[in-house]
C-alpha cells in the first residue's frame, strides 16, 4: 500500500498542528513532553517517506522523486537533532510553550514541501513557510537581547532577500511567460536558439535567484546575517538553521538552476564559482579570531557551503551526487559539534571557546566527540568529511575547475587551525576541577545518532553513496 | 495607452526606493515598510506581466495574491520582534541593536 | 555453516565491543563469560567449517564469500570478503582455537588485575584483528588485520603501562613493526600497481602472466612483502622487539607474541606463494634469513636466564624454521611447524606463567629450582611440550621439524640442512635447560616466598592440559609417507599450494638416516643440558668463566640493541635534534608562524567589516548583487 507522495508532508503538518493543540490541555511542568511527541512524529514522517509513491501532483507542482526523498531525509534529521537537544534546552526560556517544537515541525514542512518545488509559485511559498518560523524561534529566547536581535537583524534581512528573490521571479516569469521550471526551460532552450546568448533581464534574475538562494545558504557576500544570527538564536535552533536551513536551499537552488537554467550554465556557473571560492576564504579565515564557539562554527558552516558549491560547480552527476553526499557528512559532524556545544552551555551558561579548557579531564567522552566531529568538519580520514571532500574535489577535478579545488584544500588548511584550536583548548590547556558535564537523554540521544552517522558515513560510505547518486540522477546534464 | 514598459519603470523605481529605504532608514518600522515597498514593485511586475505576456493572465495574478498574503504574515511576526526590541531598548533604532558584531 | 563465516571474526569484535563499553559495570564473571564465549563459538564455527570442507571434494574447498563492498572508487575496488580455503581453515582453528584456550587461561592469571575488562576486550579486539587478517581475500583487509593485530599487541605489551620497562617495549615494538610494514605498504601499493586489483585470487591468477620468473618486478613485490614478514614474524634484522616484548602479560605472550600473530609473516609468506615462487632470489633470501635467524636466536636462548626471553628467543628460532621451510618451498611444512608450534609455545609460556604464578611473579631460572613435585601439573603438561619442541619422536614437534629439515635437504641446501640440524641440537638444549633448572635440582627460590608456593587454579590448568595433549598429537596428521603416514596435512593444503609429487631423488632410507641423525642430535642436546644442569651444576659457572667472552656475548644478545642504538638511533636522534633546533624552529617555524600572522592580521581587518549595523549587512547584500552586475556588463 503506497501513500500519494505529499502524505508525508500532510501528516507533519497535521502533527503540528496537533502539537498546538495538546500544549493547550498541558500543565507547564508536562510541556516536556510535546518534545518526545513531536520526535514520534518525525520518526512517523520517516517511516511514512518510504510508504509514499514517488511521483508528481498537482500536475508538475509537485514531484516526489530521489532528490526530494535525500533531502526530506536530511530536513527530518536535522529536525529530529535540534528537537532532541531542545528537550532540556527549553527549561531556559521563560514562558516556554509547546509551539517551540510546533515551529521546528512547520519549518521542517517547508523544507519538505521546498525539495519537491517544480514551480515558482509553490516553491516560494514553501521557501516562506521555512523562514517565518525560524525568525520567530531565532527571538524566542525573550528577555535575552541577544536573540532579540538575532530575530530582527534575521527578519529584516531575510524580508530584504525574499524580496529579491521574487523579484527574480517576477522577471523571469515576464521573459518565460511561466513559473513551471520545466516550462522555463524549454522556453529558455528555444529563445537560446533563436535570440543566442544572454540577455541582461535574463541575466539579472539569476543573479537576485543567487542572492535570493545564496542569502538561505549564507553565500558570501550574502553571509553576513549567519555570524549575528547564529550566536544570538537559541542554540538548538542555530543547530537546525546551520544544517536544516542551509540544505534547503541548497536544493531549492539546485531545482531552479539544474532544471530551469541549464541553457545558460557557463553564464551563472562562473559566478556561483567565485562566490564558492570567497565563501571559503572569507569564512575561514575570519573564523580564526572568533572567540564564541557558536560563532566560530557559523564562520565555518559558511566555509563549508562553499566546499558544498564546489561540487555543484562540476554541473556533473558525480558532482550532484557529491553534494548531496556531503550534506549528510555536514548535517552529522556540524550537528554534533553544536549538540556538544549545547551540553556545554546547558551546563556553564558559557559559550565561549577558552570555558573549554580542561574538559578532557572533566568529560573526557564528551570532548573525544568533540574532537571526532570537528576533525570531520576539518576533513580528516576515516571520517565522514573526509569521504565528502574527497568526492567533492573529486567532481571538480574532473571538470578541471583545477582552481577551486586548490583554493578549497589551501582554505581546508587554515580551517585545521581554528578547528584544532577548539580540541587545543580541551586538551592542552589543562585547567583541574572543572565539573563533569551532565548529560540529558535528548541530548545523549543526538550524540549517539550524530556520532554513529560520522563513523558510518566515514568507514562505509558506500550505501549512503548510492543514495546520492541516486538522488541525482534527476537532473539531465 | 502605457505599454508594459511603463510599467516595468515604475515597479524598478519602486524597488530601488524601497532597497535605498531599507539602507538608509534607522527606525526599524521604517526598514519594515520599506521592504512593503520592494514587494510592491515586484507585485506590479508580476500584475504587468501576466496582463501583457502571459496569454492565460492568471497565474501572474495568483502570485500577487500570495506575495500580498506572505508580506503580510512577515509584517505580522516582524511587527512582533519590533515589539520586543522596543521593550529592551525603549526604541526602535535599529543602529543601537549591535550587540554582537565582528 | 559456510556461509556465516563472516561471524567468525565478528563474534570477538562484538566482545570487544561489549567489555569495551560495558566492561567494569558488567562485574567479572560477565566479561570473562562474554570474553571467552564469543571466541569459544567462533572455535566451535571453525570446527563445523572444518569438516563441511572436508566433506567438499578437494578441488571444491576455495570458497570466497563477498560480506559487504567496502570501497569503491574508481578502479580501486575493494570488498570485505572472506577467502575459505584449507590455509585460511587451519589458520582460524589455530587461531580461536589457541586462543579461547589462552582466554580461559587468563581468567585465572589475571583474576586479580584491575584492568581484568580492559584485558579481555584488547584480547577479543586481537583475536577480531587475527581472524581478519587470516581469512581476508584481498591485500587490503589483510593490511588492516595486519595492522590491527600490531596495535593491539602494542596495547597489550604497555598493558601495565605504569611500568616504564613496559611502555618502552610497547614503544619499541610499535616502532621496529613500523619499519617492516613500511615495505609491506609499498608491496602492497606496488601490487594494485601492477595487477590493477588487490583481490588474492585475481593478482595470484594474473601473476605467471605479468611477471617473469625472476624478473625484478617479482623480485621488488616479494621483498617488499618479506620486509614486513620480517618485522612482524621478528626475524633478522628487526627480531629485537620480541624479546622485550615479553613485558607484557603472560597470557599476551602466548597468544600474540607466540602462537598466532608472529606467525602472521610466515602466513603472509605462504599465502603469496604464487608470487614467491617466481622470484628464486627472494626464496633464497627467505631460506637463508630463515636459518640464520633459527641458528642466532637458539644460541642466544641458551645463556639467558629470563624464563620468558629463553621462550622469547626459542619463538624467534622456531619462525626461523618456518621461514626456512618457505624459502625451500616446503610451504604446507611451515605452516604444519606454525601449527604445532602454537600448541607447544603456547602450552610453554602458560606453564611459565602458572610458575610465575607459584613464585609470585619471579622470572629468574636462577632462583627457581625443585618445582617437580611442588606443580605436578605444570611440571608434566611442560614437559609434554619440551618434548615436542625439542624433536622427540613421536611428539608433534618432531614431525613437523624433521618435515622441514627434510626438504632442505633434499632441495639439495645442504648449508642450511646442517644449520637447521644444529639448531635443533641447540634447541633441545636450551629448553632441557629450562625444564631442569625449573624444575629439578636444589630449590633456589626466595624464602620469603619459598613456603607458599601453590598450583595454579583450575581454570588455568585445564588450558595447560588440553594443549599439551594437542603437543603429543597434534603432528599424526602430518606423518610422512616414509613414516607409514598418509601425510594428511599436505594433501589437506594441496588446494591451496598445489600437488607437490613427491621428488624421488632420494631413497626413503636417506631419510630415514637424516631422521635418526636429527634424532641424535636432539638427545645430544639433552644430553648435555642433563650434564651441566642436574649432573654438576657448577659447570656451567666454570665453563662461562673460561669462555668469557663467547658468554658474554650470548649474554648480552651479541650487543644488537646497543649496536642498533649506537649506529641508528643515536644518529637518528642527533640529525632528528638538528632539525628540530635549526630547521624546525628557526625555518619552518618562521615561515608558518609568518604565514598565520599574516592571515590572522587579514582576519583581524576582515572580521571589522561584520559592523553589526543590520543596514550594512543589507548593503553588503545589494552591493553583492552589483558587482556581479557589475561583472556581467565589463565582461
Amino acid at each position: 500500500m503506497y501513500f500519494i507522495p505529499i502524505f508525508p508532508e500532510i501528516f507533519l503538518f497535521l502533527w503540528a498542528i496537533l502539537i498546538f493543540v495538546v500544549d493547550f490541555f498541558l500543565k507547564e511542568d508536562k510541556r516536556k513532553n510535546l518534545g518526545y511527541l513531536s520526535l514520534l512524529g518525525i520518526l512517523i514522517t520517516i517511516i511514512l517517506l518510504f510508504f509514499s509513491a514517488q511521483g508528481e501532483m498537482f500536475g508538475k507542482v509537485y514531484s516526489y522523486d530521489s532528490l526530494s526523498l535525500f533531502f526530506k531525509l536530511v530536513f527530518l534529521l536535522s529536525a529530529f537533532l535540534a528537537i532532541s537537544v531542545s528537550i532540556d534546552f527549553v527549561a531556559k526560556f521563560r514562558a516556554f510553550k509547546g509551539e517551540f517544537f510546533g515551529l521546528i515541525l512547520f519549518s521542517t514542512v517547508g523544507m519538505m514541501l521546498l525539495s519537491s518545488a517544480r514551480e515558482l509559485i509553490f516553491l516560494y511559498v514553501s521557501l516562506e513557510l521555512v523562514t517565518i518560523p525560524l525568525y520567530v524561534l531565532a527571538a524566542y529566547l525573550k528577555p535575552d537581547k541577544k536573540s532579540a536581535e538575532a530575530g530582527l537583524k534575521y527578519m529584516l534581512l531575510g524580508a530584504i532577500s525574499s524580496a529579491i528573490l521574487l523579484y527574480g521571479i517576477s522577471l523571469i516569469y515576464g521573459i518565460t511567460g511561466t513559473t513551471f521550471l520545466l516550462g522555463i526551460k524549454t522556453r529558455l532552450m528555444v529563445d537560446y536558439l533563436q535570440i543566442g546568448p544572454i540577455g541582461p533581464g535574463l541575466f539579472l534574475s539569476f543573479i537576485f535567484f543567487i542572492a535570493g538562494f545564496g542569502f538561505k545558504l549564507a553565500l558570501v557576500p550574502f553571509h553576513m546575517w549567519a555570524p549575528d544570527v547564529y550566536e544570538g538564536a537559541p542554540t538548538p535552533i542555530t543547530a537546525f538553521l546551520s544544517v536544516g536551513s542551509k540544505a534547503a536551499g541548497l536544493v531549492a537552488f539546485l531545482r531552479v538552476f539544474f532544471e530551469s537554467f541549464s541553457v545558460y550554465n557557463p553564464d551563472w556557473v562562473t559566478i556561483v564559482a567565485v562566490l564558492a571560492a570567497l565563501s571559503m576564504i572569507i569564512g575561514n579565515i575570519i573564523a580564526l579570531p572568533q572567540t564564541n564557539i557558536k560563532r566560530m562554527l557559523a564562520y565555518s558552516s559558511i566555509a563549508q557551503v562553499g566546499y558544498i558549491l564546489v561540487g555543484l560547480v562540476a554541473l556533473s552527476e558525480r558532482g550532484v551526487s557529491s553534494v548531496a553526499f556531503y550534506t549528510l557528512a555536514y548535517l552529522f559532524a556540524n550537528l554534533g559539534a553544536f549538540v556538544v556545544a549545547i551540553a556545554f552551555e546547558l551546563q556553564t551558561g558559557s559559550s565561549e571557546i577558552k570555558d573549554y579548557s580542561g574538559l578532557s579531564i572533566s568529560s573526557p567522552t564528551l570532548s573525544f566527540l568533540m574532537m571526532l566531529f570537528l576533525l570531520s568538519l576539518v576533513g580528516i580520514p576515516p571520517l565522514a568529511g573526509f569521504v565528502g571532500k574527497y568526492y567533492l574535489f573529486a567532481a571538480a577535478i574532473e571538470k578541471h575547475l583545477i582552481w577551486l579545488v586548490v583554493i578549497a584544500v589551501l582554505t581546508s588548511v587554515i580551517s585545521l587551525y581554528y578547528y584544532v584550536g577548539v580540541i587545543k583548548e580541551m586538551y592542552f590547556n589543562k585547567k583541574e576541577g572543572g565539573e563533569k558535564i551532565f548529560l540529558p537523554f535528548g541530548i545523549k540521544l543526538a550524540l549517539l545518532i550524530c556520532i554513529i552517522g560520522v563513523l558510518l558515513v566515514g568507514l562505509f560510505p558506500n550505501p549512503f553513496l548510492n543514495l546520492a547518486s541516486q538522488a541525482a540522477t534527476v537532473f539531465k546534464y | 495607452m502605457p505599454s508594459l514598459y511603463h510599467y516595468l519603470s515604475l515597479s524598478a523605481l519602486l524597488f530601488c526606493i524601497g532597497i535605498f529605504g531599507a539602507l538608509t532608514r534607522r527606525n526599524a518600522i521604517g526598514i519594515l515598510m520599506a521592504i512593503e515597498l520592494l514587494f510592491n514593485a515586484v507585485n506590479i511586475n508580476f500584475v504587468a506581466f501576466a496582463r501583457f505576456i502571459d496569454p492565460q493572465a492568471i497565474v501572474g495574478q495568483v502570485f500577487t495574491i500570495f506575495v500580498i498574503t506572505i508580506a503580510a504574515a512577515e509584517a505580522a511576526v516582524g511587527l512582533a520582534i519590533i515589539i520586543l526590541i522596543y521593550r529592551q531598548h525603549k526604541g526602535v533604532d535599529v543602529d543601537k541593536v549591535n550587540i554582537m558584531k565582528w | 555453516m559456510i556461509e556465516y563465516v563472516w561471524l567468525i571474526p565478528l563474534l570477538p569484535l562484538i566482545g570487544f565491543v561489549i567489555n569495551g563499553i560495558l566492561g567494569r559495570r558488567l562485574g567479572k564473571t560477565l566479561v570473562s563469560l562474554i570474553g571467552c564465549g564469543t571466541i569459544g563459538v567462533s572455535f566451535l564455527i571453525s570446527v563445523k567449517i572444518l569438516f563441511e570442507l572436508l566433506s567438499l571434494p578437494a578441488e571444491h574447498r576455495i570458497i570466497e564469500r563477498v560480506v559487504f563492498p567496502w570501497i569503491y572508487s574508481g578502479l580501486f575496488k575493494v570488498n570485505v570478503s572472506f577467502l575459505l580455503d584449507p590455509l585460511s581453515c587451519v589458520m582460524i582453528l589455530v587461531v580461536s582455537g589457541v586462543g579461547f584456550f589462552i582466554h580461559v587461561y587468563s581468567i585465572g592469571y589475571m583474576g586479580e588485575d584491575k584492568g581484568f575488562a580492559r584485558f579481555f576486550s584488547f584480547m577479543n579486539l586481537f583475536v577480531f584483528f587475527m581472524l581478519t587478517l587470516v581469512l581476508s581475500n584481498n591485500f587490503l583487509l589483510l593490511y588492516l588485520g595486519w595492522e590491527g593485530v600490531g596495535l593491539c599487541s602494542y596495547l597489550l605489551i604497555g598493558f601495565w603501562y605504569e611500568k616504564k620497562s613496559a611502555s618502552d617495549a610497547a614503544k619499541k615494538a610499535f616502532i621496529v613493526n613500523r619499519i617492516g610494514d613500511f615495505g609491506f605498504a609499498l608491496g602492497i601499493m606496488l601490487i594494485f600497481w601492477t595487477f590493477g586489483t588487490l583481490n588474492y585470487s585475481d593478482v595470484f591468477l594474473q601473476a605467471p602472466s605479468i611477471l617473469t620468473l625472476g624478473g625484478g618486478l617479482a623480485t621488488a613485490i616479494t621483498l617488499l612483502l618479506f620486509a614486513g614478514a620480517v618485522g612482524k614474524s621478528a626475524q633478522i634484522p628487526l627480531y629485537v622487539w620480541l624479546p622485550d616484548a615479553m613485558e607484557g602479560p603472560t597470557p599476551v605472550s602466548a597468544l600474540i607474541h607466540a602462537a598466532t600473530m608472529v606467525t602472521a609473516g610466515v602466513y603472509m609468506v605462504a599465502r603469496c606463494h604464487v608470487l614467491f615462487q617466481l622470484a628464486p632470489f627472494t626464496m633464497g633470501l627467505v631460506a637463508v634469513i630463515g636459518a640464520v635467524t633459527a641458528l642466532y636466536t637458539a644460541s642466544i636462548g641458551m645463556v639467558q636466564n629470563d624464563i620468558k626471553r629463553v621462550l622469547a628467543y626459542s619463538t624467534i628460532s622456531q619462525l626461523g624454521y618456518m621461514f626456512l621451510g618457505c624459502g625451500v618451498g616446503a610451504f604446507a611444512s611451515g605452516i604444519f611447524h606454525l601449527m604445532t608450534h602454537a600448541f607447544f609455545k603456547a602450552l610453554l609460556f602458560l606453564g611459565a606463567g602458572c610458575v610465575m604464578h607459584a613464585l609470585s611473579g619471579e622470572l629468574n631460572m636462577q632462583k627457581m629450582g625443585e618445582l617437580k613435585n611442588k606443580l605436578p601439573v605444570t611440571f608434566w603438561t611442560m614437559f609434554a611440550a619440551v618434548l615436542a619442541i625439542s624433536g622427540i619422536p613421536l611428539f608433534s614437534g618432531f614431525f613437523s621439524k624433521d618435515e622441514i629439515l627434510w626438504k632442505a635437504f633434499s632441495q639439495g641446501n645442504l648449508i642450511l640442512w646442517i644449520i637447521g640440524l644444529v639448531t635443533a641440537g641447540m634447541t633441545a638444549f636450551y629448553m632441557f635447560r629450562l625444564f631442569f633448572l625449573t624444575f629439578f635440582g636444589k630449590s633456589r627460590v626466595d624464602e620469603s616466598i619459598k613456603s607458599h608456593i601453590h598450583e595454579s587454579p583450575k581454570i588455568m590448568i585445564v588450558p595447560l592440559m588440553v594443549l599439551a595433549v594437542l603437543s603429543v598429537i597434534g603432528g599424526y596428521i602430518g606423518v610422512p609417507k616414509s613414516l607409514g603416514g598418509g601425510n594428511n596435512f599436505e594433501s589437506f593444503l594441496s588446494p591451496v599450494f598445489g600437488e607437490k609429487g613427491e621428488i624421488a631423488l632420494h631413497p626413503a632410507s636417506t631419510e630415514y638416516l637424516l631422521m635418526a641423525l636429527s634424532v641424535v642430535v636432539a638427545l645430544l642436546g639433552i644430553f648435555f643440558a642433563y650434564r651441566f644442569y642436574i649432573k654438576s651444576p657448577d659447570l656451567p659457572k666454570s665453563l662461562a668463566q673460561r669462555f668469557s667472552f663467547p658468554y658474554k656475548l650470548l649474554l648480552n644478545k651479541y650487543y644488537v640493541d646497543e649496536l642498533y642504538f649506537k649506529i641508528v638511533v643515536n644518529p637518528l636522534l642527533k640529525f632528528a635534534t638538528f632539525l628540530w633546533q635549526f630547521f624546525d624552529v628557526k625555518v619552518i617555524d618562521g615561515i608558518a608562524n609568518g604565514l598565520a600572522n599574516t592571515v590572522n592580521w587579514f582576519a583581524g581587518i576582515g572580521r571589522k567589516v561584520q559592523t553589526g549595523y543590520v543596514r550594512n549587512y543589507a548593503l553588503g547584500m545589494v552591493f553583492g548583487v552589483l558587482l556581479i552586475l557589475a561583472y556581467f556588463i565589463l565582461r
